[in-house]
């Protein structure tokens, strides 16, 4: 045997005798005639499975099917499990679940779980019948003295062998060579165990251990973190969405900011959202009462309802933004100079607006959050702020142009201030004082008009209280009250 | 010895008084594995397997390329639009996945029936299956837009954000579905490759050979004692992925039945689902296999008698199939609901009639062929008719897909989808991973599961 004259010098131990048959049938007959001479410890190897071998050489069925049913029915548990853990609950630390609400089904109900568990189901069982198999039949084995037998490269073609091992009681070298011939063997071959290299080097150990300990280091470092005080955001190891490549409301995103040249990433002015199209209507906004909503009267009326296309009525808009806009460069520009048109101003409250004693109040109070700090308290333009820019202004520090009083001979007077153009002032702004509709509501803003209008026929121009006036007392106590049902 | 002619290459007439052999040629063991293994062992591969790995690699190029473009660049690149949001990307996931349905067939129901001859086409139908699936899970995969926070479709938990996937959700079934069936598919593959794997590792001549298939060969001995318990997980496996094969497309057909959509809201769907799937399979199994054959010598082992059986159950399937087509269009009738009956009139007449009409000329009608016998038995006459198969697959799950969103609840959001370029290279691209990977495999992996087939063989008796 080329084999065996190879490794002649290592140390070597018989552990069998491999026969080789041509046919199944005589490979059959021969485990038979093994089992019936009272051998026990033989293996029989085939190209394929050849139909009965088992009983032939004594092989009892594997217990491979109860180790998968029972894997089944734990990844019953497991599949219910996972799906009860992830969206059943969201207390369990330090991973809590999500409790899915959709259109009031139940958080967790079977039916809807059935799919998951059965594929987590099929997937366990032919992990476990893959794996199952393997470790039952000691495979994966790279070393085995049969593949050191040159003949054995046939047991993958069309050759069939059947192996009496020295383990076996019955084993005699001579005596089983002489039963293998007469049972048919074509060929006899020994299958000898090189005892030399059945060791792991020693090193391997040593390196296992500390290639593991190695392995442990980031995950170590990762976990000590969580325990640790530092005055830098924690390690983030999974990054998942926590910086994204994204405009932030109301910002420049830094990391946009570096791709200017990019334009396509923004829309105009390099806003990060796309303004809303000519002619849209924000909820809730719609201002089908021109009288009310803008103080104009319905036949010069912007709104949508007023007549005609909403595109075309809301190009006006546009114009009158723009022209607005322009007016903010302008800074110091006045105010008259755009009284084109008072005819369109309203002269008397809309009819959408109820003025009663307490809304005429409540138009105080507002007016003196959102007036009083320019305007003064009585209205004669001489509020804190504005006395404090002009007082800066007249240094040089600031410009400023001064809070009108609102008891001048041009504010009062009802044919060039009508009602509707008080109301527009305060939304829109007129020179250097800002527009309000984003902090007032409609009817808010026509509770100051109505307190304006009172403010001017009193001709009262001091913002100290006349201590004998009772009244005003009153009037104070009253606004106190308001003020705290307005917090309430 | 027979009546039927062994060395005649033909085997499809039935002779009562003998089973049909289904390894013809006198082919001994031998003679098996060297068949089977000729063109493995052959120093260099044909010409034409040179060009067409070529041709597979360069359309696999294109389609790396054009999904970094869509990685770079975001799904805008697609023709999919509001109200079709799934486009293509999706009607190519449910063409491979059910493409990917015909092998486990063959490896797992055939086995349970005992059909023997499944043995010699399973193994390369397995192979088609897992490279299918690959092409199949790639366009979800890049569908989900944000492709690099892939795994939230697992439930793996976060480090700070506590957020788990719905597991109501019928598009989460289908990750665990389709990806149960890929690991299932996969195993079972590999398991029934490792005695042919074997026989490499013992005919090999290279150094290289002999590591990468004593590897993976796992010291295959062909044991009795092995062979027992490898029998018996063989059939555990088949039992396990019976249900489960029935199981994946019909969770793919939930993504659309459980919706609400008209058109898809249909209790048919998982049946004629799956049906679709066998048959599209089988499709792509006869167009692989024919060339297949010729080119590496296999007529011995992948016989007519083989393509004939193929070529019945694609007559069956798409028998189905048509039957499900006219079933749905009853059940609209049947239904009363207008809106159920407008989607398929909208189907067979609206924008997308051509569509409809192609589906149903290649799935319906070319099949009927196969009722002669000169059409399912002429090799080349059946690929043309398989091919045709395929691209009415194709468009029957564009018609579902499409039809079905681009007319949805409101008229306002109707609209009419068109494909771009990127979404066209993409759909031949996956065909070059499809066929890269199955080039690939019939060059370097035992394509014919060859104990298998020498299980099946006729004993001699001396």
């Amino acid at each position: 045997m080329a084999e065996k004259s190879n490794n002649e010098s290592k140390e070597q131990e018989l552990v069998g005798l491999l026969a080789q048959f041509d046919d199944p049938e005589t490979l059959v007959h021969a485990c038979n005639e093994a089992r019936a001479a009272g051998y026990t410890k033989m293996d029989a190897y085939s190209p394929f499975p050849v139909h009965g071998i088992d009983p032939a050489i004594g092989i009892k069925r594997s217990i491979l099917p109860f180790i998968v049913l029972s894997v089944a029915l734990g990844a019953v548990v497991l599949g219910l499990g996972i799906q009860l853990y992830a969206n059943g609950q969201d207390t369990f630390w330090p991973f809590p679940g999500y409790k899915f609400l959709i259109s009031g089904k139940p958080i967790f109900s079977i039916p809807a779980n059935i799919p998951v568990t059965f594929e987590i189901i099929v997937l366990s069982s032919a992990f476990a019948t893959f794996f199952g198999m393997w470790i039952l039949n000691k495979l994966p084995r790279f070393s085995n003295p049969l593949h050191r037998v040159s003949r054995f490269k046939r047991v993958t073609n069309d050759k069939f062998f059947l192996m009496l091992e020295t383990a076996d009681e019955k084993f005699s070298r001579s005596v089983s060579e002489g039963q293998l011939n007469d049972w048919g063997a074509v060929a006899i071959d020994e299958v000898n165990q090189d005892l030399t290299d059945t060791e792991l080097p020693k090193w391997l150990a040593t390196v296992g251990i500390l290639g593991a300990i190695m392995l442990m280091l980031p995950p170590a470092a990762i976990f000590s973190q969580w325990g640790m005080t530092n005055r830098l955001p924690r390690l983030h190891v999974v990054p998942d969405m926590d910086w994204q490549h994204k405009s932030k409301t109301q910002t420049m995103a830094a990391n946009l900011s570096n791709e200017l040249d990019g334009v396509s990433l923004m829309y105009e002015d390099l806003r990060s959202a796309r303004r809303p199209v000519d002619g849209a209507i924000a909820f809730g906004s719609l201002d089908i009462d021109s009288e009310l909503s803008y103080g104009i009267k319905s036949d010069f009326a912007y709104t949508i309802t007023s007549g005609g296309n909403a595109l075309t009525r809301a190009e006006d808009t546009d114009k009158a933004d723009k022209k607005e806009e322009k007016e903010e460069k302008d800074g110091d520009a006045v105010a008259p100079a755009e009284e084109d048109n008072l005819e369109k101003y309203v002269t008397t409250l809309p009819e959408g607006f109820q003025l009663t004693e307490e809304i005429l109040d409540r138009g105080q109070q507002r007016f003196e959050i959102y007036c009083a700090a320019c305007h003064g308290y009585a209205g004669a333009g001489n509020g804190l702020v504005n006395q404090r820019a002009m007082s800066l202004a007249a240094t040089g520090a600031a410009t400023w142009t001064s809070a009108r009083s609102l008891h001048e001979a041009d504010v009062k007077d009802d044919a060039k201030n009508p009602v509707g153009r008080i109301y527009d002032t305060i939304t829109n702004g007129r020179g250097n004082m800002g527009p309000y509709k984003a902090q007032i509501p409609v009817q808010d803003r026509w509770a100051i008009v109505a307190y304006v209008k009172a403010l001017q026929e009193t001709g009262i121009q001091s913002d100290v209280p006349v201590a004998a006036d009772d009244d005003a007392e009153e009037n104070q106590e009253q606004n106190q009250e308001a003020d705290e049902k307005q917090e309430l | 010895m027979t009546t039927v002619d062994p060395q005649s290459l033909d085997n499809t007439y039935d002779d009562a008084s003998q089973r049909t052999p289904l390894v013809l040629g006198g082919l001994d063991y031998e003679g098996v594995t060297d068949t089977a293994c000729g063109f493995w062992e052959a120093d260099s591969a044909p010409k034409i397997w040179w060009i067409l790995l070529g041709l597979a690699i360069s359309l696999l190029m294109l389609l790396g390329g054009l999904i970094q473009h869509l990685l770079f660049a975001g799904v805008g690149v697609w023709g999919n639009n509001n109200p079709a949001y799934w486009g293509w990307p999706i009607v190519n996931f449910v063409f491979w996945v059910g493409i990917g349905h015909a092998g486990t067939l063959i490896s797992a129901i055939l086995f349970l029936f005992r059909q023997n001859w499944r043995t010699s086409i399973n193994r390369a139908a397995e192979a088609m299956t897992i490279f299918a699936v690959v092409c199949a899970g790639t366009f979800p995969g890049i569908h989900i837009g944000r492709v690099w926070v892939f795994y939230w479709l697992f439930p793996i938990p976060t480090e700070h954000l506590a957020m788990w996937p719905n597991f109501r959700s019928p598009l989460l079934w289908d990750v665990f579905a389709v990806s149960t069936y890929a690991t299932v598919s996969l195993l079972f593959w590999y398991m029934g490759m490792v005695p042919d794997i074997a026989t490499f590792r013992d005919r090999t001549k290279s150094k290289i050979g002999k590591i990468i298939y004593g590897l993976l060969s796992l010291g295959w001995t062909g044991s009795a004692r092995n062979w027992h318990r490898y029998e018996i997980a063989y059939t555990l496996l088949a039992a396990l992925a019976t249900p489960l094969v029935l199981s994946v497309h019909t969770i793919v057909s939930f993504d659309f039945a459980v919706s609400q959509v008209p058109g898809w809201h249909t209790t048919i769907f998982p049946p004629y689902f799956v049906a679709g799937a066998i048959f599209s399979g089988f499709a792509m199994v006869v167009t692989l296999l024919v060339p297949a054959r010729e080119l590496f010598g296999l007529q011995k082992l992948i016989t007519l008698r083989h393509l004939e059986n193929m070529n019945k159950i694609i007559m069956a399937t798409g028998l189905m199939v048509g039957t499900a087509y006219g079933i749905e269009f009853f059940i609209a009738w049947y239904s009363g609901v207008p809106w159920e009956a407008f989607a398929f009139w909208n189907r067979a007449f609206g924008n997308y009639w051509w569509a409809y009409w192609i589906m149903v000329s290649c799935n319906v009608m070319i099949p009927q062929l196969f009722w002669f016998k000169w059409c399912r038995t002429t090799p080349w006459f059946m690929v043309i008719v398989c091919i045709f198969v395929n691209i009415g697959m194709w468009f029957e799950r564009f018609v579902i897909t499409i039809t079905s969103l681009c007319r949805d609840f409101v008229p306002s959001s109707w609209a009419y989808f068109t494909p771009t370029w990127v979404d066209l290279g993409m759909l031949i691209g996956s065909f070059g991973l499809f066929f890269t990977l199955f080039l690939l495999f019939c060059r370097f992996m035992p394509v014919i599961a060859m104990a298998e087939v020498k299980g099946i063989m006729p004993r001699d008796d001396h």
